[in-house]
């Protein structure tokens, strides 16, 4: 069996589990705000920024903080979960293939349905910065090669938080634990981005790249050049890391 | 009876562990703060506990409300893992008791969380402020006020991880609902009461505005709004579930 047929199976157990719902849902609340209130994009405060730039860093700004890393907190509690029931995943580590390639299949849907979101995300984005032109007269749409690079750049960013959440969820037994520490190391991120720390902790990358897009459509704001030296070694440490771990931990409680 | 049997079933769940580590890092936040940069908050003239509350409260209200989603999906998640409602339904119980129970527990626990974070909060007031003394009073109305305030909150997240069956729908539910009422603006008194805003709410700050008794009854009723549809869903829970 190649790798590509256990995505497909993975696949087919997505079905029914109501998780595209669950991913619509936060991409389209995050830009009603931004119709409602549409005008303080033209009142930025002090800040030089076009207010077409403002809907998109507005609009993108809580999804980078709060709603990437929750959104793969509960898909990797999905696919943990779905094994749960009638011991799906010891029937799982009965069959002659690795445990390691399982794991990498779930790692992969879970980026598969980060990617999902990141799609919708953009496809919201167009619907709403229409609808807010229609509603006031002035262009808020931003051209697709602005938009859909740094959106690319968010998930790839993403890409070590996802890792690490997948080895909090096969590391820790109690769903309780694994969800909790998740959610809770999300809430400090705001604060650790402005220290000189923040490229040690995974889950402030996707919202220090969308300040660092915030930095270069307003000046004064934030940095606006990614310091690439000590993140990028580090977050490919931090994956790597965690992909080993969980590829080694994968149905270790089953197994014993 | 019914309490104590709920509480029985939290053993090897983690869920009380999992309070108490909501709570303690939760306290940490005002810590770190002051330890980090103190002085920045003693300059700030004001009352320091006000001073205090309106640097760390936000985060530590998001804590709260995340540990109570965690929580809340944990309880019904051991009723539901291995078909456990199911079995209660034959059990000469009434379901909706354990709602109650369930909800007592949680009630319980944040309880315990706000008494800590608050003690936490009083203890940095006594140490970085040398001329505030501890007011028994004072610190017993917070702890009322922002109980009160979590309540909707609790009920409601406790009706959602009832109604849903799987774990990751009423997890997503309930993470949604946070992030919907964190970008909707924060000023407006009717958004600041809906569930899931409102342990935001500092007393402080709806003393300010003259709206603590308000926002006590509006939380109250809130509460006693949403027990009675978590009681009515509970009767006919079986027509479509």
């Amino acid at each position: 069996m190649n790798f590509m047929s256990l995505i497909g199976v993975e696949l087919t157990k997505l079905r029914r589990s109501k998780i595209i719902l669950i991913l619509l849902a936060p991409v389209i609340m995050m830009w009603i705000p931004s119709i409602v209130n549409a005008e303080i994009h033209f009142d930025p405060q002090g800040i030089s920024i076009t207010p077409e730039y403002n809907f998109f860093i507005q609009g993108f700004m809580g999804m980078a903080w709060f709603m990437i890393p929750a959104s793969l907190v509960i898909c990797t509690v999905l696919l943990v979960q779905t094994e749960r029931s009638h011991k799906g995943l010891l029937k799982m580590l009965s069959l002659p293939l690795g445990s390691a390639k399982f794991c990498l299949a779930k790692f992969i849907i879970l980026l598969l349905l980060a990617a999902l979101q990141m799609v919708l995300s953009i496809g919201t984005y167009y619907l709403s910065s229409a609808i807010v032109s229609q509603l006031w007269n002035y262009n808020f749409i931003l051209e697709p090669l602005y938009v859909i690079p740094e959106v690319l750049k968010i998930y790839v960013s993403a890409i070590p938080l996802a890792a690490v959440l997948w080895m909090f969820a096969t590391l820790i037994q109690a769903p309780v634990f694994s969800v909790g520490l998740g959610l809770a190391s999300l809430v400090p991120s705001v604060l650790i981005i402005n220290t000189k720390f923040w490229f040690l902790y995974p889950m402030s990358y996707p919202f220090y790249l969308l300040m660092i897009a915030y930095g270069k459509a307003a000046k004064g704001i934030f940095e606006t050049e990614i310091a690439w030296l000590p993140w990028l070694p580090t977050a490919a440490l931090i994956t790597v890391t965690a992909l080993a771990v969980s590829c080694i931990q994968f149905g270790a409680s089953e197994r014993r | 009876m019914i309490l104590l049997l709920e509480i029985k079933k939290l053993k090897r769940t983690g869920c009380l562990p999992a309070f108490l580590g909501g709570a303690v890092l939760a306290a940490a936040f005002p810590l770190l703060n002051m330890l980090v940069r103190s002085e920045t908050f003693t300059a700030l003239p004001g009352e320091p506990f006000r001073i205090l509350t309106d640097a760390n409260w936000q985060m530590m209200a998001m804590l709260n409300i995340l540990t109570i989603i965690c929580g809340a999906c944990m309880i019904y998640h051991t009723e539901y893992a291995n078909n456990g409602a199911q079995k209660m339904a034959v059990l000469p119980v009434r379901t909706y008791q354990i709602f109650w129970g369930k909800f007592a527990v949680t009630v319980l626990a944040l309880a315990g969380m706000l008494l800590f974070e608050i003690a936490a909060l009083e203890l940095c007031a006594m140490h970085w402020f040398p001329d505030y003394h501890l007011q028994l009073t004072a610190l017993a109305k917070n702890l009322c006020f922002s109980l009160i305030a979590a309540l909707p909150t609790i009920i409601l997240m406790m009706l959602i991880a009832s109604v849903c069956q799987n774990m990751w729908i009423s997890l997503g539910i309930g993470v949604i609902l946070v992030f919907t009422v964190s970008v909707f603006p924060k000023e407006n008194l009717f958004l600041s009461l809906c569930p899931f805003n409102s342990p935001y709410q500092t007393l402080a700050l709806a003393a300010q505005n003259g709206s603590e008794w308000i926002f006590t009854l509006i939380c109250a009723a809130e509460t006693i709004i949403f027990g009675i549809a978590a009681f009515i869903f509970d009767n006919v829970r079986r027509y479509f579930l």
